[in-house]
Order: C-alpha cells, then structure tokens, then sequence
C-alpha cells in the first residue's frame, strides 16, 4: 500500500550523516531564540498571544488564565514580570485586542475583558457570541484570530472528538462582528490548530493529519468554501449564510479529483508532508515587519506542536486559488508550538505546551522569542510554479556553475488518499526529470525546467547541490510545494 | 457430574430446530429413515421457504415433515413455491440448486488464481492444504517443502457435529459445504451402495460422542456478531452479513446451525486445535461468555426448543412484596420453558409462580441463585430457600440447601410493579461455576386429561441413536474408502487405519486419478478446476525434479503466510496484507491513531524486531499487546509455528549494535532512563501505558513489556528512526538525526539514552514509575479571594462557571440555563481531570453537601400560576448569557437578558454558624413591565413553609425568600416547586435568597 521507494528515498535523507553537517550553517546564527523565564506556580501552557498596550505581552493559557508579561522584547531575563490579568477561563485559544477590550476566544463563548477599576485585573467579562454548542469533548477545541481588515474575528471549531459534528457547527469557520452577530462561513474543518491572516488579509487555519486529511496543511477559509471533511455539513440547513449542501466527497479518492466535481471543495493551499514536516500545525502569522524578522517580507510562519518547530510558508494565486511552497525554519523549541504572535518590532513569540500531545521540545510549557540577528540566512526564498517547472528565488546570489547543474536538484512528487479514514500514505509517486537549471543574471533566480509537473501532487525539491556564491550549503535543503492546480498561459510568469 | 446429568436430561427431551427468519430449517432425522434417493430433499414450503412461512403451520401428514433437509439455504430458496412436494431429481437438484465449488484455499484464490501467478509454487500450496500426500506417499526432501494440513480428528466428532449434517456431507461434501477441501469418496458407487456405506460411517462418527443441545440465548447475538466482526473472523471467513458478494479469497463456512449446537460449537471456538490441530483456524483467544456469544450469533438461524419443564400461573395486581398465591386466584396458567417471563401478560403490576421437577443425580451441599426484578422467592421441597422479595433493580441473592439425590419439587416466583421483570434460577455446587437451573429440570408430565387444551402439541422427534452394529460396518467402511488415510479417529487407543492404498506422490501421472478432470471409483473427487490441477501438476513435477534442496528460509516463511493465511492480516514485503473488500472490519479504539490503530502490523523484518522466544509465544499464543487495535493476533499452536518463528529470525537480517558502556552504577543509568521515559523528558509515557497505567493521550504498547518484546538491536536502531521502521507511524523521533534533544543527560550521548530506557524498562513490571505517570490531584483552594474554575462541571453541563469562595462555600452557575446550579459545601474543586492530558469529561465537586437548583430557565413568564414551567435550555428559549463582573473582592455577578428584561445574579458565599451559607440577590430591570413572571426557586418531592420566609426542601436543605411578592408551593408535572412571582417597581425588582444545608 504504501510506497516502498518512496520511504527508501526518504530514509536515505534521514541517514544523512550527522558529520557532514558540522560545517553547515546553523538557525541559530541567523534566528535566534530568547527563552522566557515563567516563574514557579505558573502553568503556561500558552494558547494565544496578543500585545496590549504598554508594551506588555498578553499570554492566555489552557488552563484558563491570562498572563501579561511586560518587558517582552528584552535581552534580560530578570526584567521581564509576569501579573496575572484574569482566570477562571475556558482553555483559551484567541486573543485580540481592540478599543480598551481583550478579546478572548474560549471553548464556550468569545468573550471580551477588560480591567475598569485600573487595579491590573480584568473584572469585566462580556460575552460576544456564543454562537455554538459544546458538549464536553475535550476535542471541541475553539481557536479564535486576530481582527480581520473588516473588524471581524474568526473562530475555527473543532469537530467532536475530531471525528464527527455532534453540536451546532463544530467543524466549521465563524465570523464574529464586534456586536456579536456571528456568521457561519466556512465548512469542512476537522481539527486546527491555529489561525492566521496572510498580508492581503486573507483568513487561513492549520489543519491536522486525519480522516479527509492525509497531513496536516495550510488552508484558506474562503467564505462559502468547503475544505475537506464533510461532518460538518449536518449544519448547512441552519447555517443559511453558507449556501447550499455541496456534494458529498467521495472516500478513497484523490482531493484535486474530487475538487472537479465539488465546487465548493478548496484544496489545502499548502500540505505539511508528514513527519517531514512535522505531525500537528499550529500557530499562524505573517511577516509584516518590513524588513524586521529577515528578508521574507509578506511570507508566512507556522508553527508545529510536535516537532517543536516554526515552518516557512510563501503562497501565490493560480488560477485565482492559494497554493505555494513550506520550507524548514527554526526548530528547536522548548515545548510544543501553539500560539504564535509575531510583532512589528520583528519578534515572534512562540508559545508551547505538549499537554495530551507529546512534543519533541521536552518542557510542559514554555514562552519564547525568536528575533532576526541581521545576518541572511542563503535559503530559497520562494518558490513559483511557472508552465513548465519552478522559479526559485534565492536570498544570495547562487554559485552560478552548480546551480546550472540539474544534477544539484532531485525532485519526486506524491499525493495522498483524500479518504474517510485516518491520515494518508503518500501515493502516486513520480520522479519528474529535471532537464535544465537556468540562472539570471543577477545569481538570484533559478528556473527549474521539468519534464512534467504533476497536478494536484506534492513536488518535493531537494537542493543538496547548491551553494551560495560564497559557497554556503542552504541553510535548509528542502521545498515542498502543493502543485494542485497548474499555471495557465496568462498567469505565468 | 452436571454435565452428564444435562445430558441425560436432553435425552428425554423431544428436541427440535425450527427455521427461524434467516435460514432453513433442520429437523432431526428420525431414527432409521430411508436415506432418500439423491441424497437431497428440501424443505416443503410450509417449512419456511421464500417468504419466511411461521413456524406455527399445523403439521402436515405427508410425513416429509421427519425428512432431513439439507441445509442448502440458497438450494432450498430456489425451490420456492406453493406447488412443491415431490423430491427433486438428482440431476436436476445439482444443477438448478448447487453450484459446483472447487476447493478454496484463500492464499491460492488471492495469489495464484490469476495472470502470471507462480504455478508451481501455487500446487505446493494445494499439495499442504489437500493434504495429498497422507494417501501419497512422498520422500522426505519433498515434504519438507509441504506446509501439510492435516484432516480434522473424528475422535470425538459425536459430540461436536450433528449426525444429519454429517450425513449430508458424506453424501455431497461440497454442495453441503462449498468450498471444502473434503474430497467427495464414493465417486461411481452405485446409489445403493452408497448409501449404506454413508450410513454406516454417520452411525460410526456418532458413535463417538454425544451432542448437547442448549436453548439459544439470543441477547448474546449482538455480542457475538461484534466479535465475528472485530476479533478477526471476517479476517478469513468474510462478512456474513451485507450485500456484498461473498469474497473468492474467504475460507468457507457451512451452513453452521446444521452442523454444530451452541455447546459445540463453543468448545470447537475455545480450542479449534483439538480438532484441527494444523493451525489452519487459529483459536483467537477468546474467554467462555465470548465463544458462547461467537457461537450463539453464528448459530442463531436454528431455534432450538424444548419441551417445556414448567408449569405457571399468572397473576394480576399491585404489591410491594410477593402476594399470597395460595389466597389469589391466576389470571392465566400453563406450561412454560424455563423462567420464561413472556408468559405474562403484561411487564407491570403482575407476578408469577412456576413449579417443576428438579432432578439432581447426587446428593450434596447446593447453592441456588436467583435474579429478579422485582421481588422474588425460591422454594425446594417447600422450604424457602432464598428470598429476595421487595421492590428493587434486577439483584441476585443466593441461598444454600442440602439435597438428597432424585427428584425435588421447586417453585419460584416474581412480581414486578413497573419497570421491566426479570427471574433467573442458577444453580452450583461447591467448587462449581454456576449454570442455569433448566438443565436440572424434568419436562413436564403430559395430563391426559388436559391433552388438546394448550398449546397444540409437537410431534415427537427421537434423537439420532447410533446403532453399534452399522458402526461396525462403518469402521470398515472408514478404512476402506480412505477417511482414515487423512483423519484421526481412534478407537479406543487405536486410530483406524486406512486400507486404501495409493500410489506414491513421484510416480502420479497428470490429469489421472484426482488429477483427471473426471475422477473415477476408487479416487476421492476434490472437484479441482483447471487452475488447480495445472498447478498441482506442476509442483508434483518440480517436486520430483529437486526433492533435495531444503528450502530457504524466505520460502519456508512465505509458504507458511500463505497456509495460515496471516496474508489475510499482515504485510511481508510486497506480499500480503488486508484486502479492500475487509478493511472496515479491522477497528481500533482510538481512530486517531490511524491505520497504524487498526492494522495489524506489517511483518517485514518482524525477525529482527521481536525478541525470539517472544515471537515464538505470540504465533503459537497469540496476542493482544497493542490495546488500540480490536483484531486480535490469534493462537496458531507451538506445534505449527515454532518452525516458522525460527525462520523469521533466520530470514530478517540484523546488524548488532554495540552495547555502550557506562561509567555510573546500574541505577544511576536505570534513573537515567526512568528520567528519559518521563514527562520532563521524552515523554514516552504520554502515549505508552505503563505498567498498565494509560497514557495521557493514545493508549499504545506499554512500555514494560519492550523489552521482552523486541530485540535489544532494534529497540536501539527504532528509536534512533522510527519512520525508517515503520513508514508513517505516529511514534516520533526523540533523536532527530541521530541527536539527542537532552544534552545534559549521559552527555547527550544517544545510544547511552537509549540502552538507559532500555535497562530501566528491563526491570518490567517492577520498574519504577517516571514522572508524570497517571493523575496527580490539582485542588483549587480558594484563600482570600475567590477562585472561578470555568469547565465541564457533572451536574451542570459543559458551559459550567464554578466559583469557590474563601468561606467554603462553593457554587456552579450554568451559562447554557442562565442558573444556579449547584451549591456545595467544603472543598471547591479537582482541576487534574481537565488539566492533566487532553481533558475530557465532567469534573463533580470535590467537596461535600452538593445541593442541585432545579434545571431550566430561572426566570419564566406563565400564561397561568399553574402553567408548567418551560422544559427547554434556556439558551434554546433565546435567553442570552451576558457574562459577569467581579466585585473589588473578586465575587461574580452573572448577567443575561431575556427579552425585554435584564437579569443580574449576585450569589455569594458568606459564614454560616456552623457551615458556609449561601446569599443571593437577584436584580432584574426592564425596560417595559412585564406579567405574570415567576422566579422558581426549588423544585422537589417535598417543599414546606417554616414561616418567616424559610422553605425547606426535600427536607434537606432550606431557603429563606424576601421578595416583593409572597412565595407560591404549587405541584406541577408531579413535582413540587416554589415559585415567586415578580413585582416591578418602577421597571426593577429584586429578590433575596439565603441558603443554608
């Protein structure tokens, strides 16, 4: 069932050894992590992250309490306090912050907060909408979003035991506006981990290997789209702001087939090989920082709970739907990635717990900061699909002569059982030629000719061979970019 | 001694199976009848054709109602009609009701039926399954490359298979069972001849042993068919039940009620090796209550009755104990089998007594048992033997008697007021499980004078005697024409032994003998098809061509997978693996897990993984080690599979890793690993159980059985990589490229991690457990202010808001009703179940006192005072939670709106005497009057005015009301509740309550 060849292929990259990476370049030169002190008695299992004003750190956990830390962008672990702000929450999971009020996206309700008598506590507890059900899984899970350009917030639930919708919309996207009107809008959620905007304001979520889901991936919670899981469609009936029922999917199929035949059905814009990848996605943002986090303007970062790591994500439009590439960032983490919160100083706040789901970062909980130190890293900065291969665009200038070479690169591709049951093998491997790498001029572009590209497959690009013109290795060797739909004549590039 | 005196019992019994719904009937051949010509006779019409024709048909006189029917349900069906009588012809029967069956050996329909399938090595599959060489005789190079299969034992056949079916199988073995590999014997044998010989070999096999019959406890039947499909038996049997045509690659099953009674079957079920010792079914480790529920679900088309063993009267009325019987007159009585009680006509307000014949074939020291809902007494001889009389849920109570042996006259009795009503008589002896007291029973004795009045009476049916003189015969028979060349029947100590000679397998011709497409007399017709004997052609002659050659390893374990069929299950290599058609059937527990939950594991390199001798144990013992996955890993025999376990670890190769040393003590490194299994470390036990104790999350293998699972060179090489092992799995790399993520821990040297884990899970079950193992208790105590635990809270819902206070006194407002809940006194409340591991379920106070507020909306308008109180949530009646504000002090006020209206409940935790109390204003504001609104304050059994604004409730805890207006006690929808109407002054009133209990 599963491909042998495939696993060979990826075992060898495994068995890589260890020695040969001594002279390599390390994250940690490039991206540095500043680790927060949490003082004794404070269980931190961060769920959300969002700035309040005063420079302080607002900190929701899933045990219920908001922590402000102040002094969040210091070197110096002793200036930096934690005050508990409130308690008595329902596993916190969305924090925004607008116009005096915290809000605060609990499993129960989306609720805002805010501390009226001036004494550092939040005494007011407000709910906006509690416009769904819960029935006491543990998995009916609510992440909440930051405001999106028209002001609303997002809530992504979880469906009942990850498996099915025993409540009113479990498994589906809701907008909430400031006075509590909440709108359904999206259906086909299974169990997210995280959610986040894009540059242009779009609103995505992290998805969870799982049945209609052979990994984890990226999706775009286009209003009225359908993405994936159909338990929730139970809803539809009631939830009139989404139209009407798609068609169901057929099980043990494959997504970009049954995208043809179900108009709502949005692929994952990008997929998360697993493990390679990592084994639960999390926390989103998007670099807004002009310049401050590095030089991946506009892309996006996410996080995965497993692996203890931070992804790099850069999407492009084809044929007017999100698709792209995820690279390896950071990893490394103390605890397992969940909330991430990345602010205009260029400071990403990454928050962890491995509570109920194990985490290679070993800590119960932890808080952390990862911060540029100026120095570009030689990564592949993005990755574009054109009509006959890829355009990779580096952050140096490339060694000219190797990255010519097309026997720097190797490439396969495979796509997963879009099923009922759980998870996926990667299916359908194919080993596309690479029959030529050209360079520009100026050593920063390399077009990938191929001698196909597959649809609707994962194009999984190693590039052991290149170096910079200073003669680096990349600091990370791999691209996986989700190839569901393919460039048109007047798209390309 | 029970156990002959149930058999005994069973003799005298006019035993019947009656055609359920699902099946054709069988009925008992009577005890000499003509075996009819054609050997096949369906079922008359009025039997239960097409269209499920009752059982309750008179009898009819043709006499065909004594004919056996073979048990070709789909033969049978196909002769419908209301004009059937005649017995069919032979030729005509075999071609309008049989479809003709090649043998099906699964491993060769999957893997050599099509394409470019390997011949030879598909014939040297058959060569084992049909088990040819026992009649041919082979060289001994050759028959180590034969997995062979022996025929099952007939030495006690009687007692496990039912004379009619094996007369029918005798006479048509693959028609009986398609699909066999029981070859047909009397191929050419004129009819006459024939049929004697069968007749004297059914009589030789029923010799053997005698079948009991058990009446067919039907509740096990959804029991059973969840086994049939989760524990494996679809695995190799197929579905038995869907729409789905029956898979090629399934092993065949006969129409099971025919052949097996539930007692039979069951033992069969426990230790299939017994009979059929070549692991070819495997036992899949299943307790008593599980075979005899497999067994009941597989047998359930047979209805099984007995005549009956009691007598009954039937009462009407309403009692708190047993009536006198003696002074009541029965509404009805009868006959009845065992406590049957259906008899009655209704569940409620009813009772009944039943008397009969308890026959004991010792005297001794008896216990009796018995289960009733309501009440319920027991009488032996007329002396009370237990009682358990009373209004109560279905209970047992024992009582003791000693009993002379013979007969004794028991009477048992029930009523039940509402409710369902339940009896059940068991009965044991010292030392003894207890059993059902109907094996115990004497039928009831016919009353000529009653003859014709009750139910119409069954005709007598005798039981199959064997008659030792055919048996004789048919022990020459059983020599003769070759049974004995293949199955074991012993008599005495003796096995028969064959006297058919045949010749030896290296000078057997194709397409002769078996081999020709039409077999002649005096060989065995297997009804091969043309794939089957071109297959077995080309193994005998590969075979002759090189017997010396001792086959490898790798062969020796692929020819094992395919007799055993574990290809059904697991994957080697490429082989192998679960078909589509039964993938659902393999079910996990914990589905997100994936199919790594539910499939069994692969078996490549299985050598190199499982420590030897554990690999022996699991083939021959089977196994449930992995408690996600339902399909359990079943029992194949030492006998059968330590060959093949030797072959894994000969066929898997295994690098050895060295062993690293240590320079600390023995538990220095054990601490190591106990530190590295932990929560602040790797956290293994997050997924693993250990020692039993489960897992935060996924509940997979405990870890102390690792290490006598798994060889020590794969637990190191695994850990370091676990996708390169197992491609997908959920386990992860606590290693990443080989580096440990715990620098300080044995230096971060990997392998000495590793071999750390590895000697502290050595000491087993007496390893001490890491960090983080199970469920510390988290209690929230409230000091100076008070602490809100918002959660799923049991007795309040999943939108509970808890608030503990500083004076002990604690409460739960629900934001799904906008109420009070709960209030409790003492201790608030235990976090660990929501914040330790993934959090599920309903946490209940850890204090004391807990009082439950009524459900349901607080506030309500009536259209009457004596309107019933609205039953919905709240929240679904369209109130809506507002949230609350904390008071300086931290002391909630909860909010919601209604309407017009807007609601704020302050309660509040104050110091009582003795215990904490509880206060509580209620604030509500409108921006219009409103009518008829009504405050509930309690509801209950019982609510009294004690005067000054008290009300005590239920007589267990009391609320003292200051409203506007006076309280109102009213009984609505048979409870009692104290209702307060609202009064508005000025678009706002207020009511206070104080709590105390």
């Amino acid at each position: 069932m599963r491909t042998a060849t495939a696993w060979l292929f990826f075992g060898l990259l495994v068995f890589a050894p260890a020695w040969s990476r001594a002279a390599d370049p390390k994250e940690q030169e490039y991206y540095e992590i500043f680790t927060f002190p949490i003082p004794d008695g404070v269980v931190l299992e961060a769920g959300a992250m969002e700035m309040m004003p005063g420079d302080q750190l607002a900190v929701s956990s899933r045990r219920g309490e908001i922590y402000l830390v102040s002094k969040p962008f210091t070197k110096d672990p002793k200036e930096v306090k934690f005050t508990r702000f409130a308690h008595g929450l329902h596993e916190v999971l969305g924090l925004a912050y607008r116009d005096g009020w915290l809000y605060v996206t609990q499993r129960c309700e989306l609720t805002r907060i805010k501390d009226s008598d001036g004494d550092g506590r939040a005494d007011v507890f407000e709910t906006v909408s509690d416009g769904w059900e819960i029935n006491g899984d543990y998995h009916e899970y609510a992440f909440g979003s930051k405001f999106d350009p028209d002001g609303n917030l997002w809530v992504a639930l979880c469906l009942t035991g990850s498996f099915t919708s025993e409540n009113k919309y479990r498994g589906m996207a809701l907008r909430i506006a400031p006075d509590g009107r909440t709108a359904v809008t999206t259906s086909g959620l299974r169990s997210p981990g995280g959610l986040g905007m894009n540059a242009e304001g779009d609103m995505f979520y992290t998805e969870n290997q799982g049945p209609w889901n052979g990994a984890c991936a990226l999706k775009h919670l286009k209003p009225g789209a359908f993405v994936g899981h159909p338990a929730s469609f139970r809803w539809y009936d009631e939830a009139k702001t989404l139209g009407p029922r798609p068609k169901e999917p057929q099980s043990n199929s494959r997504m970009m087939d049954e995208a043809k035949k179900i108009p709502e059905l949005l692929p994952p814009a990008i997929y998360f090989p697993y493990p390679k990848m990592g084994q639960s996605a999390s926390g989103i943002v998007c670099d807004t920082t002009s310049g401050k986090f590095g030089p991946f303007e506009k892309q996006m970062f996410v996080g995965d709970q497993s692996a203890s790591t931070v992804m790099r994500v850069v999407l492009e439009k084809v044929q007017g739907r999100y698709q792209g590439v995820c690279f390896p960032f950071r990893e490394g983490f103390d605890s397992g990635n969940l909330a991430m919160l990345l602010t205009p100083d260029g400071s990403l706040f990454v928050g962890g717990t491995n509570r109920g789901w194990g985490s290679r970062g070993s800590k119960p909980f932890a808080l952390q900061r990862l911060n540029w130190t100026g120095k570009v890293p030689f990564e592949v900065h993005s990755m574009k699909v054109v009509l006959k291969g890829f355009e990779l665009l580096f952050t140096e200038p490339v060694d000219k002569e190797k990255a010519a070479d097309s026997r720097s690169y190797s490439m396969r591709t495979h796509t997963y059982i879009y099923q009922s049951s759980y998870g996926s093998p990667e299916v359908d491997e194919t080993t596309p030629e690479i029959k030529s790498a050209t360079v520009s001029d100026d050593g920063k572009t390399v077009r990938l000719e191929l001698d196909k590209l597959e649809g609707g497959h994962i194009h999984e690009l190693h590039l052991d061979g290149v170096r910079s013109a200073s003669g680096l290795p990349l600091l990370h060797k791999q691209a996986y970019y989700t190839l569901n739909y393919l460039p048109v004549e007047d798209e390309s590039k | 001694m029970f156990r002959a005196k149930r058999t005994r019992g069973l003799d005298r019994r006019t035993v019947e199976w009656r055609r359920s719904s699902r099946g054709p009937a069988l009925i008992p051949h009577p005890p000499n009848p003509p075996f009819p010509r054609g050997g096949v006779i369906c079922s008359p019409p009025w039997e239960g054709g097409v269209g499920g024709v009752g059982d309750n048909r008179p009898v009819s006189s043709t006499g065909s109602r004594f004919a056996f029917v073979l048990l070709m349900g789909l033969g049978c069906l196909l002769v419908s009609g209301p004009t059937f009588a005649a017995r069919p012809e032979p030729t005509e029967s075999k071609t309008a009701l049989f479809q003709p069956a090649n043998p099906v050996i699964p491993g060769f329909e999957r893997f050599f039926r099509e394409g470019e399938a390997d011949r030879t090595q598909g014939g040297r599959l058959l060569l084992g399954e049909l088990n040819c060489t026992s009649c041919h005789k082979a060289e001994k190079g050759v028959e180590a490359h034969l997995m062979r299969k022996q025929a099952p034992i007939l030495d006690h056949v009687g007692a496990r298979v039912r004379p009619e079916f094996l007369r029918a199988f005798l006479n048509a073995p693959r028609t009986t069972k398609p699909g066999t590999t029981m070859p047909e014997p009397f191929v050419g044998w004129p009819a006459k001849e024939k049929e004697d010989a069968i007749e004297a070999l059914v009589h030789l096999l029923a010799s053997t042993g005698n079948l009991t019959d058990t009446r067919l406890n039907r509740k096990v039947i959804p029991e059973g068919r969840q086994l049939y499909r989760r524990v494996g038996c679809v695995a190799c049997h197929g579905p038995r039940e869907g729409k789905d045509e029956p898979l090629r690659t399934s092993v065949p099953l006969p129409q099971l009620a025919a052949k097996y009674s539930v007692p039979s079957l069951t033992s069969f079920l426990l230790d299939p090796h017994r009979s059929r010792p070549s692991g070819r079914m495997p036992a899949l480790s299943l307790n008593q209550n599980e075979a005899v529920a497999l067994a009941t679900y597989l047998l359930q088309d047979i209805e099984v009755s007995f005549s009956p063993n009691l007598t009954y009267r039937y009462y009407e009325g309403d009692w708190q104990t047993l009536p006198d019987f003696d002074t009541l007159k029965p509404v009805s009585e009868g006959t009845a089998e065992d406590f049957d009680v259906s008899v009655a006509a209704r569940e409620g307000n009813m009772a009944l007594r039943f008397e009969g014949e308890l026959q004991l074939e010792a005297a001794g020291d008896y216990a009796f048992h018995l289960t009733s809902d309501d009440g319920s007494k027991l009488w032996i001889d007329g002396t009370l033997v237990v009682d358990n009389d009373g209004i109560h849920p279905p209970s047992t109570k024992d009582g003791r008697a000693t009993l002379i042996k013979g007969s004794h006259r028991l009477v048992a009795a029930v009523f039940n007021g509402g409710g369902g009503v339940e009896l059940g008589v068991e009965i044991s002896r010292r030392g003894r499980s207890r059993q059902p007291i109907s094996g115990f029973l004497a039928p009831v004795k016919k009353d000529p004078s009653k003859a014709g009045t009750d139910t119409p009476a069954k005709p007598e049916v005798p039981k199959f005697r064997p008659d030792l003189a055919l048996a004789e015969k048919g022990r020459a028979v059983f020599a003769q024409v070759g049974c004995a060349s293949c199955h074991q029947l012993k008599m005495g100590d003796q096995p028969i032994e064959s006297t058919l000679s045949a010749k030896a397998l290296a000078t057997l011709t194709p397409a002769s003998g078996c081999l020709s497409g039409k077999p002649d007399r005096g060989h065995p017709d297997f009804g091969l098809d043309d794939v089957q004997r071109a297959s077995l052609a080309k193994a005998i002659e590969a075979l002759a061509h090189a017997p010396e050659q001792t086959p490898d390893a790798e062969g020796m374990i692929h020819q094992s997978l395919l007799a055993f069929n574990c290809f059904a299950c697991h994957q080697r290599g490429k082989h192998g693996g679960v078909e589509p058609a039964r993938d659902a059937y393999f079910e996990t527990t914990q589905k997100e897990m994936g199919d790594e939950g539910r499939l069994p594991p692969p078996l490549s390199g299985v050598g190199a993984k499982l420590a030897p001798d554990y690999l022996k144990h699991v083939l021959a013992d089977g196994a449930k080690d992995r408690p996600y996955m339902l399909t359990r890993m079943p029992k194949f025999g030492a006998s059968n599979t330590s060959a093949l376990a030797e072959a894994f670890s000969k066929a898997d190769p295994m690098e050895p890793v060295s062993v690293p040393e240590f320079s600390e003590s023995a538990r220095r490194v054990k601490s190591h690993g106990r530190f590295l299994a932990g929560s602040q470390a790797f956290g293994c036990i997050k997924c693993h159980t250990f020692k039993g104790i489960q897992a935060e999350g996924v509940q997979a293998i405990d870890m102390t059985i690792m290490t006598r699972r798994l060889r020590h060179d794969w637990f190191h090489r695994y850990l370091r990589n676990p996708q390169a092992f197992r491609p997908g799995t959920r386990m992860p790399a606590a290693w990443p490229d080989g580096i440990s993520l715990l620098p300080k821990v044995l230096n971060g040297d990997t392998s000495q991690q590793i071999e750390a884990i590895w000697r502290f899970l050595a000491d087993g079950s007496n390893a001490a457990e890491p960090y983080g193992l199970g469920r510390d208790p988290i209690p929230l105590v409230p000091d100076k202010e008070p602490i809100i635990y918002r959660n799923f809270i049991q007795g309040v819902g999943p939108r509970a808001i808890a608030v503990g206070y500083p004076e002990k006194g604690n409460l739960a407002f629900d934001a799904n009703d906008m109420r009070l809940a709960l209030i409790w006194q003492g201790a608030f409340i235990d976090a660990s179940r929501h914040w330790t591991g993934r959090g599920e379920g309903f946490q209940p106070p850890l204090g004391d006192n807990v009082v439950n507020l009524p459900e349901g909306p607080p506030l309500a308008v009536l259209p009457s005072p004596t309107h019933p109180w609205p039953k919905e949530r709240a929240k679904a009646l369209g109130y809506r939670f507002r949230g609350y504000r904390l008071s300086q002090d931290q002391r909630p006020t909860f909010s919601f709106d209604f309407e017009k209206l807007h609601v704020d409940d302050f309660p509040n935790a104050v110091a009582g005497k003795e215990y904490p109390a509880l206060d509580r204003t209620i604030s509500i504001s409108t921006e219009a009057p409103v009518e008829n609104l009504w405050f509930r304050a309690a509801v209950g059994d019982k609510i009294e005015a004690q005067g000054d604004g008290w009300y005590l409730v239920n007589g267990e805890w009391k609320v003292r009301i200051e409203s506007a207006a006076k309280p109102e006690i009213r009984v609505s929808n048979g409870k009692t509740e104290l209702v307060v109407p609202v009064r508005f002054a000025e678009n706002k009133a207020k009511i206070h309550e104080h709590f105390e209990w």
